[in-house]
């Protein structure tokens, strides 16, 4: 029991670290695509690990059968809404850092 | 047939939810399975491609090379946010996916999406447009190696 109890503050420990840097990476990065990237750390890696953190501290009852779809849940429907964030951004008219800054530099010579 | 099959799993799944065996909750979830069934038997009128149930087999052999691939990359834009932002360098490239069955490609852009540092913008005919935090993430997908992995699960009965 105490094993697992070890392994499961790992888990969610490692998993709020994950979430930090997500909301960390959401400040630091340059654009908007770029801060999605940021944004999908925290929707996989960190939903994985607290959850599965979660999983090892209950008695495998019907609570665990309910933490499982939830993670099932969230590893279809977060792609997909980054997918749609970023799919709208892109017919927007929003271009990319790759694909905006060589302009820039071309204004700035002139 | 597969009327069948959605009872099963919609109860499994209502009782796995709820978990109280009243026979008031009880009778609550079977009307709502029922509502359920209703509601699928008139969209089989409306769209003949039956939803199918049953690829759970091939779902457990692909989410744990996922899993796996979404914490190596993981660790990669964790690197990144923390490093300097100087070394972000981010790129577009479109990949073809003209080899993936047709029915697998959602998945393939939902796990592109899914791996951080990878982002599927644009899913068309035969393209996927992907925004990736570093080049070499793109370098990676057109090596092909989840493509192959996906082909090799689900392209089998094609």
């Amino acid at each position: 029991m105490d094993f697992l109890d070890i392994v499961s503050s790992i888990l969610l420990l490692a998993g709020v670290f994950f979430g930090l840097s997500g909301a960390v990476g959401l400040f630091r990065f340059p654009d908007f695509f770029t801060r999605i990237h940021a944004a999908s750390v925290t929707d996989s890696i960190a939903a994985i690990l607290i959850i599965g953190g979660l999983l090892l501290q209950t008695s495998f009852d019907l609570n665990t059968a309910k933490l499982v779809f939830i993670l099932l849940f969230l590893l279809v429907t977060s792609p997909t809404a980054s997918h749609a964030l970023a799919k709208s951004a892109r017919h927007g008219g929003l271009l990319t850092l790759a694909e905006s800054s060589p302009q820039d530099k071309q204004e700035s010579a002139k | 047939m597969h009327i069948v099959k959605w009872a099963v799993v919609l109860s499994i799944f209502w009782l796995l939810l709820s978990g109280f065996i009243e026979p008031l909750l009880l009778s609550f979830g079977v009307i709502s399975v029922v509502i359920v069934l209703f509601i699928l038997k008139r969209m089989d009128r409306a769209e003949n491609e039956p939803g199918q149930i049953g690829t759970s087999i091939r779902l457990i052999r692909y989410t744990p090379w996922l899993i796996g691939q979404v914490f190596s990359s993981a660790i990669h834009v964790t690197k990144l946010i923390w490093g300097s932002p100087d070394k972000v360098s981010p790129a577009i490239a479109k990949i073809n996916v003209k080899d993936v069955p047709a029915s697998s490609r959602v998945l393939y852009a939902n796990s592109i999406t899914l791996t951080p540092g990878t982002l599927s913008v644009d899913l068309d005919e035969n393209e996927v447009t992907v925004h990736a935090l570093h080049r070499s993430s793109i370098e990676e997908l057109q090596e092909g190696q989840m493509e192959k992995k996906i082909t090799g699960i689900w392209g089998e009965n094609k």
